[in-house]
């Protein structure tokens, strides 16, 4: 009867058909439009195209000396940047820490995965709050630590490393939850036996946990890269507009500004072309680079 | 046998008919309409807005289906989609400037002189020269409830600690420059705005401010005769420059300048007369609920004139009018199911009794407004009928028709004009350009 199912390929392809019509239908279709999209005139989100950019590709040469979207890529690649050493770093420190503990493991589990159950946007409004001009929480500690004038945490040089702070604190959990999984299939035999050698804790860690650990750490850093490409909800909701001065923008927020809020649906579609594209490039580098081994 | 059948089917006929009859009262008594407003979220008359739909449904049988969400550029983008896409509501509560170009110029809004060549009494308490007309062909579309102004408001403790008069109409824009910098030495923050996050208050006035004839303001100038725009932007700059702004003024929110207002950390507020009831809610201990009103914290608030530059605009000469109204769309209009109730809907809403209670602190458009009745106002709300009434005239602001990307270089660009990183002239220059090819 097995054998049947897997001679006869059309009932594979009944059950299959479904969900490829849906791709078809919400993914693949809206990107073919986004594409076209980027070479009309469209002015607000809604409305009917006025005809073709002039030239056709007028959005794609904009975006070459379009100040704000230097500044969009340069943040989104400092993000991937500080995803990798900020998110997936610490959670290779913790996930040993932890994994080294006897008691209070379980614990610490739990309160480092916490924030990944709460909304980005949440996050964004409580981090407001901590980094609030008028009497947050950093500037009252401050101001009972005896400064005297209030800072600035949004202010231009500063804005950038203020909105991703929350955003890799956010997901250390994520990637911390997958590296304890990871160390909990490594043998205790392993390290029972490198003790009886004499190995010190540190060697434990260099010669065999970090080895092996070498393809999830891998798993997750590909993960981190990829996803900074789509992180939006928090710096949009700390940083509108990419506020102050454009200074903030990364590529999707830079896309959602240009179509909902400066009703230039025909430039954000091509910003949304170029993430696509950055996204394609970069997870094939990445997988290039951390690249799983056998062993 | 055949009387039996004869009175099977008379039985028969008549259970048919009554299902019939009763599917049809059903109907007739269960309309639904959709309706879509701003009234939701912080807006001071979303409670009077839920009270109005609960009582017309009480009294007609009909249903509302209401979705309602607070004014922001993502709703504007939603109603002009939902038209786009033809899934507009029977009902629209929107702007008439020209955010609303779209769909008159697609025919999707009945205009109230065809309404009322069929219902001669709709919005017949509504004094016509207050319905604001169409950009696109001059006729008017939609009713208004309420008109409002845009004034300065004011922080009584920090102009008293400062030892500065407060302005009266013939406030001028050196007297308050002179203030300005006063209360700055004095360690707060002249004006409480966001530059960087809702500079649209002060780029109105700075305009408005330059202007050489005050009708034609709100007119949308050509490119070549926009010294007004360029110095208005140049005004706003050297009030940055001067320092008169907070300190975070490009990196802070709309919500946070307004707390260092209403904590007195700043002296004035430029903003619209919606802004009583934000500042209402701030002096309570739980905005929600009126009877925990501070009422000694909100006497300290007051609304004043705005300081005018030149000798075409006196201080008293504001921004304001009417530029919401409800619509009733063409699609409830050809549904001859919904057509009465749609009607019959704005016409409750925009009765007197419930104008009344929509206006209060601002500009009624009834034919013959009755007094307002102050017993049931705070003390904000009284301050503001007496502000109103030395009012000496209200201008339709200009942003209202200058709609979408062209706003960018000079609303969002605001941040680089003060701070020296784009000209004035530039930004202005380049807002025009793309108004002008979106007018094509």
């Amino acid at each position: 009867m097995g054998a049947n199912i897997y001679k006869n390929k059309k009932q594979l392809v009944f059950f299959l058909l479904p969900a490829f019509l849906f791709m078809i239908v919400y993914l693949y279709y809206p990107f073919f439009m986004n594409i076209i999209n980027s070479f009309e005139k469209i002015g607000r989100l809604g409305t009917a195209p006025k005809g073709w950019n002039d030239p056709w590709y007028l959005n794609y040469v904009n975006m070459v000396t379009d100040k704000n979207m230097h500044t969009a890529m340069i943040n989104t690649l400092i993000m991937m940047a500080v995803t990798i050493v900020g998110q997936v770093g610490i959670a290779i420190v913790l996930a040993i820490l932890v994994d080294n503990i006897g008691r209070g493991a379980r614990f610490f589990r739990t309160v480092y995965f916490f924030p990944i159950v709460i909304s980005a946007t949440a996050l964004g409004l409580l981090f407001n709050l901590i980094f609030l001009y008028n009497k947050g929480m950093i500037n009252q500690l401050m101001e009972r630590l005896g400064a005297t004038e209030l800072m600035d945490w949004k202010a231009k040089g500063i804005a950038l490393v203020t909105m991703m702070i929350p955003v890799m604190w956010q997901y250390v959990g994520f990637y911390f939850v997958i590296l304890v999984t990871g160390l909990n299939n490594i043998s205790e035999d392993l390290y029972e036996v490198a003790s009886i050698d004499g190995a010190t804790r540190w060697q434990r860690v260099r010669y065999i946990t970090i080895p092996l650990l070498r393809n999830v750490m891998c798993t997750c850093a590909v993960l981190a890269v990829t996803g900074a490409l789509k992180v939006f909800d928090l710096p949009w909701v700390m940083f509108p507009k990419g506020m102050p001065q454009g200074s903030t923008f990364l590529t999707g927020t830079y896309m959602y500004y240009h179509t909902i809020e400066a009703m230039n649906v025909d430039y954000g579609s091509a910003i949304a072309v170029v993430i696509v594209v950055l996204g394609i490039v970069t997870s094939k580098v990445v997988n290039a680079i951390f690249k799983e081994a056998d062993y | 046998m055949r009387k039996k059948m004869v009175s099977v089917l008379l039985c028969t006929a008549m259970t048919a008919s009554m299902l019939g009859a009763g599917a049809l009262m059903v109907h007739a008594e269960s309309v639904e309409l959709n309706v879509v407003t701003t009234f939701a979220g912080e807006d001071s008359n979303s409670k009077n807005y839920q009270e109005g739909l609960a009582g017309w449904q009480e009294a007609t049988g009909n249903t509302v289906n209401d979705n309602s969400a607070t004014s922001d550029e993502t709703f504007k983008t939603t109603v002009v989609s939902d038209f786009e896409m033809d899934a507009e509501p029977d009902v629209l509560f929107f702007f008439t400037g020209a955010d609303a170009n779209s769909f008159v110029e697609a025919g999707k809004v009945v205009s109230i002189e065809d309404i009322r060549a069929e219902y001669p009494d709709y919005a017949a308490n509504i004094d016509d020269a207050k319905i604001p007309t169409s950009m696109v062909d001059g006729k008017a579309y939609a009713v208004p409830t309420n008109g409002y102004w845009e004034a300065m408001f004011v922080n009584k403790t920090v102009l008293e600690d400062c030892g500065v008069a407060m302005p009266d109409e013939n406030y001028t824009w050196d007297q308050f420059m002179a203030d300005c910098a006063v209360i700055k030495e004095k360690g707060y923050a002249p004006v409480a705005a966001a530059l960087g996050n809702i500079p649209h208050y002060w780029w109105e006035y700075s305009i408005f401010n330059n202007q050489t004839d005050l009708a034609a303001h709100p007119t949308v100038p050509e490119a070549d005769a926009a010294d007004a725009w360029v110095n208005g932007m140049e005004d706003v700059k050297a009030m940055y420059e001067a320092g008169c702004f907070p300190e975070n003024t490009l990196s802070a929110t709309d919500d946070e300048t307004f707390q260092l207002f209403t904590q007195d950390k700043a002296a004035f507020l430029l903003d619209g007369s919606w802004k009583v009831g934000g500042i209402v809610g701030a002096c309570q201990s739980d905005p929600e609920d009126p009877s925990t009103l501070d009422t000694e914290a909100l006497d300290r608030f007051d609304v004043t004139f705005v300081p005018s530059k030149n000798d075409v605009r006196k201080a008293s000469d504001l921004i304001g009018g009417f530029s919401m109204g409800y619509y009733i769309t063409a699609k409830a209009w050809e549904d001859p199911e919904k057509k009465d109730a749609a009607v019959d809907f704005v016409n409750y809403m925009t009765s007197d009794d419930m104008i009344l209670k929509f206006a209060q602190h601002s500009a009624s458009p009834l034919k013959e407004a009755p007094e307002a009745d102050t017993s049931v106002m705070n003390s904000l709300q009284i301050k503001a009928i007496d502000f109103g009434a030395k009012v000496t005239s209200y201008t339709p602001a200009v942003q209202d028709n200058f709609q979408g990307e062209c706003r960018v270089p000079t609303f969002d660009g605001m941040p680089n004009i003060v701070t020296g990183e784009v000209s004035a002239a530039d930004a202005v220059a380049e807002g025009f350009a793309i108004y002008a090819e979106s007018a094509e």
